[in-house]
């Protein structure tokens, strides 16, 4: 299934990615002549952990089948920020109300989880709601003021660095990605979700708890959701309703143009990273060049066309007949 | 079976909605005594034209097996088209038919990187979202475009014989896409591919076509919105149309469409809107702050898909 070499079609997408990784930054020092300097690495490395989490927890969900997507994982990040806000501002100390903030967006992922796996609505319908009704929530329980007032030393996380390594990025975000590229990789746990989203029958069949598992992953989601949160809140001091708006489709597009099957069993968390440094990349060197952001969003809005489109070139012929399988494949 | 239980079987879905609208009127009416007054009634009618006419092409792309997020920004370029029509002093048709036909345009791209280039709806129409919103940023930037003419407030504003223009937009679109589903081969069609676009493609039909031409129908129905959202406000701003496409789905959802595909009703859709435009009404008047819009939209498409989820897992066993 896995095969390392180069006639693996994913391992041809990390080479593919890299050599775009490598286009981009090409192109960002053409644009910005302030891009090729030392002090461009912590500003890059500083915007990558909290859409790093988000990416790399939507990359598993989808792998894992079903089909599985979420939706939700902005919505969680602004809500569980204001949990800890929250929280703080009753008199918990900071770091357990992070800790209680993971605790409570393992439980946010948990409903996504039931209410796909269990009562069985599709992902893509479910996790819509559960975006309508966490930001809704999010919203209207602060009536969309912001939460501020966090203690000084709570931004070492978000805002110290290490030899021009964010620490944050150093931190969270390397350990998380390393830790569940072995799982998926080198652990039966990963494996299990590979074959999840390869056949979910046969899975099934040869006892893998395909359902649990695949609510695992999404009570996963939830937690990286709730550890970005809190990387934001350091960062900027203050917990914002609206902080996660829009990254849902942005950790949707790194988990696909990293190489993520949509339907499911196909992907690396490697390839996701790449898809991360790439749109990093890519922000940040439009920024430096003072480009209006709104090129942002129509370049990263090509990229997740194209980059499926891409897939379908790269030889899956299978895409062609398995459309129409992301609403579900149950009739 | 008499003929009125197989009505109340094919249509328990409708009857379920009049009741629970009948129940929220009821509830809102106990609560504020401005909610059934003849004016708010209108008003609410008169603001839930945009959505209701986004939710019927919204019901046709659902029953294809496809979804479009999109729509939002198909109505924002097309909004800045028809504001920057009005500005070069245009007649009001032109105008009409300029926001209509980019809405088009969008829509029928949208079914093309479907149906042609096979990439699932929901990325392709998150994708053409970014874009859309993009070309709104980079034309308007951060101002609005404001102090329109009034020369299409009769669409929203008008009545005919007592009634509002709205209400025959309203039936004039829903009449248009009955007849396209029930009386027209391409209904059939739409269906097959819905349930089993393999099994379509086997009979002959133009899978690829008649995606095309739903989402297509989407965008001109996206930017029929536009021109009436124009007629209305006069003015086209950054956060138009951000709603809109979670609205018409959960509308759509709410109706009984199934959005694996393949089943949808069209009266379900405007039952649905019916039923988000009086909450959303009834909720700001018995003092409920409208940030809870969100909350309450959700909270009801949990529930809703729920109860559908655990009907079709006892009618068909479970999968798993």
């Amino acid at each position: 299934m896995m095969a390392w070499s180069t006639h693996d079609p994913t391992t041809k997408r990390l080479f593919f990615l890299f050599g775009l990784w490598l286009v981009v930054i090409v192109i960002s020092s053409l644009l910005s002549p302030h891009f090729l300097q030392a002090s461009t690495i912590p500003f890059l490395l500083q915007y990558v952990p909290i859409i790093g989490l988000l990416g790399i927890g939507q990359t598993l969900v989808i792998l894992s089948g079903g089909p599985g997507i979420d939706l939700s994982v902005g919505a969680m990040l602004s809500l569980v920020g204001l949990a800890v806000g929250w929280l703080f501002t009753l008199g918990v100390d900071i770091y357990a109300a992070c800790l209680l903030g993971i605790l409570f967006g393992a439980m946010l992922g948990a409903v996504n989880g039931v209410l796909i796996n269990w009562i069985g609505i599709p992902s893509l319908m479910a996790t819509l709601a559960t975006l309508f009704a966490y930001s809704g929530l999010a919203l209207a329980l602060t009536g969309g003021t912001p939460i501020g007032g966090l203690p000084d030393h709570f931004t070492w996380l978000g805002q110290g660095q290490i030899w021009l390594i964010p620490n944050h990025f150093l931190l969270v975000f390397v350990p998380v990605a390393i830790i569940l590229h072995v799982v998926l990789t080198y652990m039966r746990v990963g494996r299990h979700i590979y074959a999840a989203g390869n056949d979910e029958r046969a899975a099934h069949l040869i006892g893998i708890r395909v359902r649990r598992l695949r609510t695992g992953l999404y009570i996963l989601s939830g937690v990286l959701a709730a550890l970005a949160a809190i990387m934001n809140l350091s960062w900027f001091q203050a917990a914002r309703p609206d902080a996660g708006i829009g990254m849902e489709l942005l950790s949707i597009t790194v988990a696909v143009l990293g190489g993520t099957y949509i339907f499911g069993g196909q992907g690396r968390i490697a390839g996701t990273v790449l898809a991360i440094m790439i749109v990093t990349t890519l922000q940040v060197g439009l920024q430096l060049a003072n480009v209006s952001q709104a090129w942002q969003l129509g370049v990263i809005g090509v990229l997740l066309i194209g980059s499926v489109g891409i897939n379908t070139l790269l030889g899956r012929q299978s895409l062609g007949q398995s459309l129409g399988r992301l609403m579900g494949q149950a009739k | 079976m008499t003929s009125l239980s197989r009505f109340a079987r094919d249509a328990q879905r409708e009857l379920i909605l009049v009741l629970a609208i009948l129940m929220i009127c009821a509830l809102f009416a106990s609560q504020s005594e401005f909610f059934l007054t003849e004016r708010n009634l209108t008003t609410v009618l008169r603001r839930s034209v945009d959505l209701a006419i986004i939710g019927a092409g919204m019901t046709l792309v659902i029953m294809s097996g496809g979804i479009d997020v999109s729509v939002g920004g198909i109505l924002a370029v097309s909004a800045i088209f028809i504001g920057r029509a009005f500005e070069a002093d245009l007649p009001a048709p032109i105008v009409v038919i300029i926001g209509v036909s980019v809405g088009t345009l969008l829509g029928l791209m949208n079914g093309a990187i479907c149906a042609k280039a096979k990439v699932p709806p929901i990325i392709a129409t998150l994708g053409s979202m970014y874009v859309f919103i993009a070309v709104l940023y980079l034309v308007i930037g951060g101002t609005w475009i404001s102090g329109l003419p009034d020369t299409l407030s009769f669409l929203t504003r008008g009545d005919v014989a007592g009634i509002p223009v709205g209400v025959f937009i309203i039936a004039a679109v829903y009449g248009f896409c009955w007849i396209l589903l029930h009386r027209q081969p391409w209904g059939r069609h739409l269906c097959a591919i819905g349930n089993d676009e393999g099994a379509a493609r086997l009979v002959g039909i133009p899978v690829d076509r008649v995606k095309m031409q739903a989402y297509a129908l989407l965008g001109l129905l996206a930017g029929l919105a536009a021109v009436l959202y124009v007629a209305r406000l006069r003015n086209v701003e950054v956060n138009i149309g951000t709603n809109v496409a979670l609205e018409a789905i959960a509308a759509t959802i709410l109706g009984g469409a199934n959005i694996r595909g393949g089943v949808g009703s069209l009266i379900g859709t405007l039952l649905g809107v019916v039923f988000i435009k009086l909450m959303q009404n009834g909720l700001v008047l018995i003092g409920v702050s409208s940030l809870w819009e969100g909350v309450v939209i959700g909270g009801l498409l949990v529930v809703v898909l729920s109860i559908d989820a655990l009907q079709s897992r006892y009618r068909y066993g479970r999968s798993l």
